[in-house]
Formats: structure tokens, sequence, C-alpha cells
């Protein structure tokens, strides 16, 4: 197998924001006979470049932290590299197995109990029946929720969910975690128990890229830092100088 | 160049490579219909969590709509039960898994919306999901049609093997609409209103609840309607009955023509239908 790697090349990522009123039938028909069927590929759509030209080289053992103000395209450079976004224009190239941690709500079922959605986020993950079988009793262990278990996700606290999402969501075996900020849910116990499950995942050669606000979080899992600004990035420095990063 | 352990996508265009990437959307969902198949039954399951008899709710509301309806129509129009009863339960459990595939085609891509705004999933594995979720409630009806079938005899006249094959069409037919109002549901927010219409208006022009000889001279006017094809290479092989030669012309055609005018707009619109959602 080959090492985990990610390669972004000049990656543009464009939203089309098609607002309320393109999403009505009725109105896009409307435009249409208006303009008499000279309906442009674009019309009333109205683009937003969320990535522009970003240039990103990461390999086995780098944990790169991202930072950035709200809406500077944090989570679009996560997404993408999740494979859910298309570039407009450049590639992403990754080799590894990912998994994306961008929202604890993923595949979540709020009316099904903690086992079937540890099953359904793990076969949502690639695990197979009787893979997750098989590493239900230390997937269950790790959540640390015991008899909750057995009770509908929705009686859960906030707390609660984002240990079983965690803990079925780094159950998959992977090369690549994608994290948004929500790392920090969960008490001071199972903080410590996600970085020893975190740290492993690094020590065996694993990138880890994950989006958050907080500097001493950064310090804490990453050792390089690259920062967002209206959709254009910043050089890759090393951890030591976040603070620089920050202030400018 | 699309494995598990590697991904790589760019901003390459074309209608090539636009076909080239909606094929292998496609060739890696069936690699993974296992996954189609667990959210399906995690979906029925789901639906019928905590109530008493489960997913058996669904046989059993079928199995009431078809005695109610099949006992009125038989009365109404003065029909012979044994005749009257199977048939219109035939119509209404394989006319009610079209009508399934293709309403809750519309939100198919709606309801994936946060699984496919960050995984690299394919998303005919949720296009399968619906198909598979509807072929899981075929099999709980199956249980009133073979019990109609073998109370009233017509089991011993039953073409099973032929029956399939209709099936199977039907399915092919049923998935392509599924799909392409998947597409269009994503994309305006009207579509699922109007392809709700548009089937319910089906199930009355078809005959579904009504024999189609009491069209008596009009009934060339059922063979413009696909869906009168579609029911009657199923339906009819079950109750000793044969289907016309030209039903399977219709059914095989429309199947290919639709398969190809949903694929060209599935190949167009695969990039963005995440950004639509």
């Amino acid at each position: 197998m080959t090492a985990a790697s990610i390669t972004c090349t000049d990656l543009t990522i464009r939203f089309p924001v098609y607002g309320a009123d393109a999403k009505s039938l009725k109105k896009a028909l409307a435009r249409a006979v208006a303009v008499g069927g000279a309906l442009g590929r674009h019309a009333g759509v109205t683009d937003v470049t969320a990535l522009a030209n970003v240039n990103l080289q990461l390999k086995a053992g780098d944990r790169l932290g991202l930072i950035g103000h709200n809406g500077s395209g944090k989570t679009t450079l996560l997404r993408a590299l999740s494979g859910a976004y298309e570039p407009d224009e450049g590639s992403i190239e990754v080799h590894g197995r990912i998994a994306s941690l961008l929202d604890l709500g993923l595949g979540i079922d709020p009316s099904a109990t903690g086992y079937e959605n540890i099953r359904l986020r793990c076969r949502i993950g690639g695990l197979s029946t009787k893979e997750i079988d098989a590493r239900m009793d230390e997937i269950a262990e790790f959540t640390g929720l015991g008899p909750f278990l057995s009770m509908p996700v929705k009686t859960y606290s906030a707390g609660m969910q984002g240990r079983l999402a965690f803990a079925a969501a780094t159950a998959v075996e992977c090369d690549v975690l994608l994290m948004d900020e929500w790392i920090a849910v969960g008490d001071a116990e199972f903080q410590k128990l996600a970085h020893k499950r975190l740290l492993k995942l690094v020590e065996r050669a694993g990138i880890l890229v994950l989006a958050t606000h907080e500097a001493p979080l950064l310090k804490l899992y990453c050792n390089k830092v690259m920062k967002l600004e209206g959709g254009v990035a910043s050089e890759i420095v090393d951890i030591r100088k976040v603070d620089e990063l920050l202030k400018s | 160049m699309q494995t598990a352990t590697h991904m790589l996508r760019t901003g390459q265009r074309g209608a090539r490579f636009q076909f080239q990437m909606a094929t292998r959307d496609l060739v890696t969902s069936l690699g993974r219909l296992g996954l189609s198949w667990s959210l399906a039954w995690h979906d029925v399951a789901s639906r019928y969590r905590g109530s008493v008899l489960g997913p058996f709710w669904i046989t059993l509301s079928m199995g009431l709509m078809v005695l109610g309806i099949g006992f009125l129509y038989a009365g109404l129009f003065k029909l012979p039960l044994n005749e009257f009863l199977p048939y219109v339960a035939l119509g209404i459990v394989f006319f009610g898994v079209m009508t399934g595939t293709v309403n809750e085609g519309c939100e198919t891509f709606v309801l994936a919306s946060g699984i496919l705004s960050q995984t690299s999933l394919p998303m005919f594995t949720f296009v399968w999901r619906t198909v598979f979720r509807n072929l899981i409630n075929l099999g709980h009806h199956l249980v009133i049609v073979v019990g109609m079938l073998a109370f009233y005899g017509q089991w011993k006249v039953a073409n099973v093997p032929l029956a399939l094959v209709g099936v199977v069409l039907m399915l092919l037919n049923a998935s392509w609409m599924s799909l392409l109002a998947a597409i269009a549901s994503a994309r305006f927010r009207d579509i699922p209103q109007i392809v709700v219409s548009i089937m319910q208006f089906a199930i009355f022009m078809t005959p579904v609840f009504w024999l189609p000889d009491r069209f008596g001279k009009h009934q060339a006017i059922l063979d413009l309607n696909p869906f009168y094809h579609l029911l009657q290479a199923v339906r009819a092989p079950l109750l000793g009955q044969t289907v016309a030669g030209h039903t399977y012309v219709v059914l095989v055609a429309m199947a290919l023509a639709g398969w190809a005018v949903t694929f060209v707009a599935f190949a167009n619109t695969r990039r963005r239908l995440v950004h639509y959602l």
C-alpha cells in the first residue's frame, strides 16, 4: 500500500448560489420565456468563489491545522478533500482511505438506538456487516455510553452524541482523517480518550486535517498550519509560527 | 483511478469526461450494492420502529385496501369475486411499487444531502436505496398476492417466469423515472408535487381498479398509456393471460430511451447536484 498523501493543485471551487427564486420552476420558466429561450447557462445564478487556487501538499505524518474566519473556506476545503465537492479548476488527489468527521449528524438517525447508529455510520464509512460485528464491542466500550447504547439517540445529550459519532467514525480504519472543529465536544475524560485515539492514528502514518479557531487545539494536534482568507490560502507554516499567522 | 484508497477529482470538463465520471459513479455504486441494501433496510425498520406489528403494517394496510376496493368494485361492476379480487390485488400491489419508487425518488438526493456533502459515496447508491426500499415493501406485499392467487386457484395458470421478466422490466423503467425525479427535485422544489400529481392521475387512468375491456372500442387509447404496459407485463402472466407482443417492445424501448435521457441528465448535473441540495 502506498503511503497516505494529499495533493491539491490550483484548486478552485465556486458555488452556484441558487436563490429561493431559482429553485422555483415557475420563475425559471418565466425567465426562459422572457428572454426568448436564450437562457444563459448561469442566468440568475450567482457564483461564489469559495476556494481560489489553493495549492496543498501533505504526506504521511502531516497534521495540518486550518485556520481562518467564518466563511473563509475551511469547511469547503475539507469537503473537497472528502470527495464531495468537485473542483471547478485544478485537481485534488488523495491516496489513502479517507474518513471525514465534518458533521456530528452524518448518518445519525435520532430515533434509532446507539447500536443501530454505530452500524449505520460504519456502513457508510465502508465497513461490512461482519467487520462491524467484530468491532462492535470495542466501539461500544470506547463510547463509554454503556446501557445508553440501547436507547434512541434523540435521548442523548450533545456530548453523548459526540462520543457516539467520534467512536463510530474513527472505528473505520483510515489514513486520512478530516475533522471540523467539533472535536471539542465531550467532557475532559472523553477528550483524553479521543486525544489518544487521534495520536494513534497519526502514529500509523496517517494525515490529519483539522479546521479550528482554537490555538490550544492546534498546538495539541497539528504540526503545520495554513490560513485561509476569503478562499485564498496562505503558505503552510510550521506550528511554531501559528501565533504570527493568527495575528496577521 | 477511483478505488477506496485513491481519489482523484479534477476540474476537467467536456461531455466525454462527464460521461466517464457518471459511468464511474454507476459502476462504483454497483460494487457497493450491499450498502444501498443496508440503508434501505434501515429506512424500512426505522419507519415502523416502536410499532407492535413493525413492517407487517405494510402487509396489513395493503391487505385492507385490496379487500375494500376489491369487494366494492366487484359489487359496483357486478364482477365475480374470484376473478376480480386477484386482479385488483395484483394491480394495486405492483402499481404501488412503481408509484412508490418514482414518488420517493423525489427525495432520494434531498434526504441524502448530509452524506453527499461530506463523503465520496456514489450518488447512485442512493438511487438503489430508494429502489431497494420499494422492493422490500413489495416483499411484504407478496404475502397478499400469493395468498390471493392460492385462494382463488390462479396459481395453477400463473406463468411465474414470465411475470418475473415483467417485474424486471418494470423496475428498469421505474428506476430511471426515479432518478430523473431525483435530479429534477433537487434543483426545482416544485417537481415533487408535479410527480405526485402525475402518478395519482396515472393510477386512475390505468386499469388498476377497473377492467380494460370496459373501454370497448376505445381500447387503442390504453396502448398509449405506458403504465398500462408496465402493469400488464407483470399482472397478465400471473393471471394466466397472454401479454401482447408489442407490450414488450414498448417496455424495452421505454427503458432504453428513458435510461439514455436520464443518464445524460445525470452526467450533466452530477457535479452540481450536491450544490443544489
